[in-house]
Order: structure tokens, then sequence, then C-alpha cells
């Protein structure tokens, strides 16, 4: 059972390590909006290139 | 002369928008496509710009995804924005890195996953726009652009998108007080999640049988955990509960703060007698189940317009103004002072009060008195701020500044409303008040009791569980649990309520006063049914569309829309415009003239005077006739039917006319005694105050003063701003059916409260009388407590029949 003296200190280690990078992920703004990213992650990237093609190179011809 | 009637029946139709989802009340169409139908040419207009843009996708997305705010219809962009560009502006209002400048915008009309979507393809749309990043749950957007890139262009952009931006000012104070705010909760609930869990891993052990040394450190170290979360997390309920007392009140935070005090001491207490046993495992657990709950609500009221939120719609649109060279510049309305010379276009909003300087020009003054019809104003005229310049350009001295007119007024004393309302103490408030006074003396009399019977420990021991037993955990959670559950449900179904209270409120109400322009009618002249002597529909309104082209009067406008519903070739004409009187044009060797039916044409047929009547005259024979009037929403009928059936009673409250207001309440039948007519804003709120718990549904700015004075105030889809502000509750699905919904919920979510309630108080009565025998210690308390929080909770979620049913309904 000595191996408590250390599992313990070291569990209160590894949770403080979270606090602190939570508190520093809110600090960071990453949580400032909650309620943008559980949309934009439904946008398909591979989805949107696919279906944008003929789009596309219109679109940057007129650009140059 | 034979006469070919064509007649539209309105009421049939029940097509929605293929852009925006609103009723169509008459189709239009766009040359893209045959088959989809707009309710509006701004639908159309957008629609072609979505699809030159190439991003169709747009609509297949929003399809596919649940709608989440409230909807309109997009309005044809005339703004040019260029006051964005100014060096001037962009020093308050953007920020610069890396040659990059950003600007945050209030978007108007973002409401689902498409706009997400659309808003981030802004970069490969427009040039020099270097990200655009939206935030769904404000509505507001980050854009950045490098110098190839400008604001006004993009807001021009963005707005033919049907999104209308409003410039937010960079970092003011109260901004950065809110986010700092909401980052601070953020952290009290990551505290009290770890704090909690943490002390969860020491109390099972100890539970589990730990023992001597052990049990010991288990013990310190819970209470060592549990300070952060006793402190700094749970610090919002000490804040509350102390402020209550203060006021000489109760509510609900009062218990729960004296629990965890108490519990706090109590574990500190038995820790220095080196006794380990302690409840903070359940009391930081309840912590933070109380701190999402409370974060769930206040997420959920953001949907819905924040005190903020005003701030974006007022003065966001520029002005001309005259300078000393006498050239008219863009400036921001804030900027306006007292003697400045204004040029206000047609279809502009006169931001100030002023007088007529110049020109003369039909207003809409719907929005300050609820008339429907248009006022004409000439030199010299008074004119209001917030209301519409219909069709010729006219220049006004400003008499007041932005702070000082009749909105910004009309605005104050909305907020005044808000403030003097008698604080109603919430339903929970009062009974906890009973229970709390109850426990404490329950407390206070197993202690006497047990320490008569001579053993202090025991006597400590008895109070403290009589105090956990009856924490009123499964009030102060189930009670906001059930009223966030059905708020954020509603919000769903497009009702955001705004306040926890109302829902409560609105199950008490008998009386319901509706105002009449845009909330019962869709608030704008629409064409009702023509008439043609002679020739056929291509001819007649391709000649209308070469005549009202360039006339600027509401009723040309409506014309107008209603025949660029067909897409028709179009005659080359020069029209003259006769102001007042109508528009005339040569073609083919006839004369042509469209305006008000010249008296000798009315024997035909007797309408109504409540209708406008335009005719087509050729060589001042009439060939067509067309009506037009404020056409009722096509559910108003049916659902102040229904609202009657439950026994409510519905008033009728418009500044309109007489006739008008009769005529209408008789069409969707409400008893003329309950009809108020010609109406003013300030007098509105008066005929609301004589009435017992009104609810006021309305959508203007002249309803906004009644909506704060009402008992509860409902504003419906495509309400002014500042009503939106005025009211508790407001509606993003256009229509009125929403509020029998809103009815429904309120009373099915009473139902499941005061069942809650009953669950609760009988366990606790239960408890109550276990402790006086002596049958349960503190450990059994902390057993039996989250079991009673557990039923409760079941309860919440089980909701009832008819709420299941009607959430489950797709909007």
């Amino acid at each position: 059972m000595e191996i408590i003296w250390i599992l313990i200190p070291f569990a209160l280690l590894l949770g403080g390590l979270f606090v602190y990078g939570f508190f520093w992920m809110v600090n960071n703004g990453q949580y400032d909006d909650l309620d943008s990213p559980q949309y934009r992650m439904l946008l398909d990237d591979q989805l949107k290139i696919k279906n944008n093609i003929n789009n596309q190179p219109n679109s940057n011809k007129e650009r140059k | 002369m034979s006469a070919e009637v064509i007649s539209l029946n309105i009421k049939e139709v029940v097509k929605k928008c293929a852009h925006c989802d609103e009723p169509i009340a008459l189709s239009y169409f766009s040359k893209l496509s045959k088959e989809k139908e707009f309710c509006c040419l701004g639908c159309v207009t957008v629609y072609e710009i979505i699809n030159e843009k190439g991003l169709q996708e747009y609509y297949d997305i929003k399809q596919d995804s649940a709608i989440l705010k409230r909807r309109a219809p997009a309005e044809i962009n005339t703004n040019k924005y260029l006051y964005l560009d100014d060096s001037q502006f962009l020093k308050d209002y953007s920020s610069e890195e890396h040659g990059i400048k950003t600007l945050e915008f209030y978007l108007e009309g973002i409401h689902c996953l498409a706009c997400l979507w659309i808003i981030e393809k802004l970069p490969q749309i427009i040039k020099g726009v270097e990200f655009s990043r939206l935030d769904i749950g404000k509505s507001t957007a980050k854009i950045g652009i490098n110098s190839n890139g400008k604001f006004s262009e993009v807001a021009r952009e963005l707005h033919n998108l049907g999104y209308k931006p409003h410039p937010i000012k960079k970092n003011t104070e109260q901004t950065i007080l809110q986010r700092q705010e909401e980052r601070t909760f953020l952290k009290r609930m990551g505290i009290a999640a770890a704090g909690s869990m943490n002390i969860m891993l020491y109390a099972v052990s100890i539970y589990a049988g730990a023992s001597d040394i052990y049990a010991e450190i288990f013990g310190i170290l819970t209470v060592v955990l549990a300070i952060p979360v006793m402190t700094y997390s749970a610090y919002p309920f000490y804040l509350s509960a102390y402020s209550a007392i203060k006021n000489k009140r109760l509510n609900l935070d009062v218990p729960i703060a004296m629990a965890l005090l108490l519990g706090f001491i109590y574990g500190l207490f038995n820790i220095s007698r080196l006794n380990h046993e302690n409840y903070l495992d359940s009391l930081t657990a309840l912590v933070f189940l109380l701190l999402i709950t409370r974060y769930f609500l206040m997420k959920i009221q953001q949907w819905g317009l924040t005190a903020n939120d005003l701030n974006y719609f007022y003065a966001s649109n520029s002005v001309l103004v005259k300078d000393s060279e006498n050239h008219f510049r863009e400036i921001h309305p804030s900027k306006i002072s007292v003697g400045d010379i204004l040029k206000i276009r047609p279809s502009e909003i006169i931001p100030v009060d002023g007088f007529i300087k110049s020109g003369e020009s039909f207003l809409n003054v719907s929005l300050i008195n609820g008339e429907s019809k248009p006022l004409k104003v000439r030199l010299g005229d008074h004119v209001f701020s917030g209301t519409e310049n219909l069709n010729n350009e006219i220049e006004i001295e400003a008499s007041k500044t932005l702070k000082d007119s009749r909105i910004g007024k009309l605005l104050k004393s909305v907020e005044n409303g808000w403030s003097n309302r008698a604080r109603i103490v919430q339903f929970t408030d009062k009974v906890s008040g009973y229970f709390i006074s109850a426990v404490f003396f329950f407390s206070i009399l197993a202690f006497l009791f047990f320490y008569n019977k001579g053993n202090l420990n025991q006597a400590f021991n008895y109070a403290i569980t009589l105090l956990i037993v009856t924490c009123p955990c499964a009030l102060a959670l189930a009670t906001p649990m059930t009223l966030t559950n059905s708020m954020s449900k509603a919000s769903k179904k497009g009702i955001i309520i705004k306040n926890d209270e109302v829902i409560q409120k609105l199950s008490e109400v008998k009386n319901i006063i509706l105002d009449k322009t845009g909330t019962i009618t869709f608030g704008k002249f629409k064409v009702l049914d023509f008439i043609f002597y002679k020739y056929d529909e291509d001819f007649i309104f391709s000649l209308i569309q070469a005549l009202e082209m360039n006339s600027k009067h509401p009723i040309a406008q409506s014309l107008l829309e209603f025949t660029f519903r067909h897409h028709l070739k179009k005659l080359n004409l020069a029209a003259t415009v006769l102001h007042g009187k109508g528009v005339e044009t040569q073609y083919n060797g006839f004369q042509y003239f469209i305006g008000a039916i010249k008296s000798k044409d009315t024997k035909i047929e007797q309408f109504e005077e409540i209708f406008n009547e335009v005719g087509l005259y050729e060589n001042n024979e009439l060939i067509a006739k067309f009506r037009l009037a404020d056409t009722l929403r096509p559910d108003s009928k049916e659902v102040i039917k229904k609202l009657k059936k439950l026994g409510f009673n519905i008033f009728l409250l418009t500044g309109d006319k007489k006739e008008i207001a009769l005529k209408i309440s008789n069409e969707v039948g409400i008893e003329s005694k309950n009809v108020f007519y010609e109406v003013t804003p300030e007098k509105k709120a008066s005929v609301i105050l004589k009435l017992d718990k009104p609810v006021m549904i309305g959508d203007g700015a002249n309803d906004a003063i009644a909506q704060s004075n009402a008992y509860v105030g409902i504003a419906v889809s495509g309400a002014m701003d500042i009503s939106l502000r005025a009211s508790d509750v407001y509606l993003t699905n256009p229509g009125l059916t929403p509020i029998l919904d809103l009815f429904t919920i309120s009373k099915e979510t009473m139902f499941v409260i005061y069942r809650n309630l009953f669950i609760s108080l009988t366990y606790n009565l239960a408890s109550v009388c276990f402790v006086f025998l002596g049958l349960i210690n503190p450990m059994i308390a902390a057993i039996v407590m989250p079991t009673s929080s557990l039923t409760v909770l079941f309860s919440t979620l089980f909701g009832t029949q008819k709420l299941r049913k009607l959430f489950k309904e797709k909007c």
C-alpha cells in the first residue's frame, strides 16, 4: 500500500495540470463560442470541393 | 365592356418561400428556376446572387439542418455602407494586425447551418477577404481583410446575400465585461467538476471501508479539495443569497448557500476532531450540477436578444449630411448634430427628428403609430425618427440628436417600463420561502429535542441530518431544470422565451391583446385582386411595369412587385410621374394613366373605402382595376378561434382608423366591443394597464411601451427590434400559430413543476418524521437525498404526454 504515497500526489498533480490547462484554454478564448464549432464540423470539406469544382475555376479566372 | 374577372384567393395558398420559408401570399419567380417559388422580390434577388456565386449548396445544407433562429424575408439592398471605409470610423471600430484589418459585424438573419457555411465562404467570393468566422449563437461575424479589400464591399455583399450587417464597436467596456463574466463562469464550472470528481475518488474509498491513517488522509484530502469548490465555484450562490437576505427576501439560493456553508463548516469541524465523516462529496457535486443547470439556462437566454443587441440596430445605417462645401457625404448617425442638413433618399429610415427643408414625400409611419396608410409630408413639416421615407428624396434639418429623438425616447421609456415593473416573486421562491423557514424551524427543534436528551454531539448530528435530508435539491434543481428543458425545447420550435418567469405567468393569464398591423396582418400592401376590362394579362402587366418603374409610392411598389412575379418583356416608355395622382405615358398612340380610381367610375362596383383601388386608364377609359390592402396572415383567423375556445378574451389594439380596425376584427372574429382603434403608442399602454394580467402581442415600435407594461409581452416574427427588446417572448416562425404552442408549453410545464414539488415535499416530510424518530443518521440522509433528486429528475425528463408530442413534431 506504500505506493499510495506516490500515487496520491501524482493524481493531484495530474488533476492540477488539467485544471491549469482548462484555465489556459478559457483565457485563450477557445471557449468563447460554443455554438458554432458543433455545426462547423458538419460541413464536409471533401464534399464541398467536389460540388464546387464547376464553379471554382470560373471565379478564379475572374480574379486573375 | 366585357369584364374578365380574375380573383386570387390568398387564404388557400400555403406554399413556403424557397429562400426564407415564410408562407407565400403571392408567389414570385426567379428567371433561373420555374419551380422554386418565393415570397418577395428580396428573396428572389438573394436566390439569384447565391446562384451567381456558385453557392447553390447553401440550399442543400439548409434543407438538412434544423432551423435555429428567427427567419425573415430578405430585404433588397439599397445601402452603400461607404462609411465603413471612413478612416475615422475604422479607428473606433476595427483593429489591425499584420496588415489585416478586422471588423466585427452583427448579422441580421442568421438562422442555421447554411448561414455558417455561406458566411465562412466569404474569402472565396469577395476580393481581399482574408478570413471570416461566424459565431452562430451571438450572430456575430469577425471578418478580416487585407489591403485589397474594403469593408464597404464586404457589407454590401453580406447584405446582398440577405444578412444585414451592423458593425460592432470594438472592445467596449460592456463587451469586455460580458466576456469576462462568461469565462469566469466556465472556470467556476471547471473547478467544481475537477474538485467534485476527485473528492468522489476519496469519498468512495472511505465508504468502501478505508480505515486508520488512510481514512484520515482521505478525509483531509476531501476537505482540501473542497475548499476551492466551496469558495470560488459556489461564490455566485453566496452572493445571490446575501443580496436576497439584504432585501429581506428568501430565494432558492438562501437554503443552498446555507446547506453549503453548514456542511463545509461541519466538515472542517470534523476534520479538526480527526473525524473523517463529512458530506463534501455530495455538496461539491451539488455545486457542479447547479452551475451546469444555470449555465444552460444562460445559454438559452442568449439565443434571444441580449441588451447589447439593441446597440447594433440603432444608427448603423449611414446618412448623407451636407458639409461646409455644400457636398453631401456619408456619416454615421451618431455624429449628427442639431442643425445639420440631411438628405433622406427613398426607402431610407429617418434617423433623427427634424423639419423638412426641401422636397415632399410620403412617409411610412407605421413604426411610430401603427397606421398602415402612408403620411404625406411637405416643406416645414415635422418628421420623426424611425419613419421611412417612401417616394421622393427630401432634405431635412435635424432638430434633435439621435439620443433625444422620438425613437431614442421611446427606447428609454421601454427600459423604464422594464425597471418599473413590479418584481414578481417567483412561484418556487414563494414555496421555498415557506419551505426554508420550516426546515430551519425543524432543524432547531431537532437540535433542542436531542440536546434535551443530553447529547450535544448527537443533537448536532441530527440537526445537520435534517438540513441535508431536506436540502431543497429537488426544489433547487428540478424547477429550474424543468423550466430550462421547456425553454430549450421551445427555442428549437422557434419560440424564444427570454425569462423563465414567463412560463409561470402565462399559465395565469386570461386577456390577450393583439396588435393589428404586422401581427394579425402582414403589414404590407398586397394586390388582393384585379379586373381586366380589355387586353390580356401580359400586356397590362408590362404596361404597369413600365409605368410604375420610377414611382416610389408604396402602392406603385406593391403593384410593381406583383407584376415582377412574371417575367415579361420590357416596354421602354418614358413615364411622367404626376405627384400624388399617378403616372402617365404614351404608347402606340394611346395615352395611358395609372392612379386612383376616378370618381365617375366608382359606380361600377362599390368597394368599401378601406381598400386602396388603383385604375389603369387608356385615353380616360378604365381598362383594368386593382384592389390592394394589407392582408391577413394565413393563420390569424384559425389561431384566434382556437384561443377563444381555450377561454381567452381576445382584444384588438391598433393605431389604425376605425373602419379598418372593425373590418379586420370582424374578419378574424373579435367582438367589436373588444376593439380599440386610433390609439397612440402611449395610450396603448394605458389601455393595457386597465386589464387584468394582459398579454400583449405585437410587432412594432408603437407596441413596445404596451409590451413592456403588459404582464407578458410577445413579439411576433419580423417584429421591429425595439419591440423584440420590450417583449418577454419572441416568435421566430412567422404567423400566430406558435402562440398556441406557447400556451400549451406553459400549462404543461407548470403541471410538471407541481408534480415535482409534490414528490419532493412528500419525501421531505417523510424524512423529517424519520429524523425525529431517530431512524436516520447523516450517512443515510446522504443516500436518501439524491434518491429524491433522481425521482424528480426523471419526472422532469419524462414531462407529460402533450409536451412530448409537441416537441417531437418537426418545426
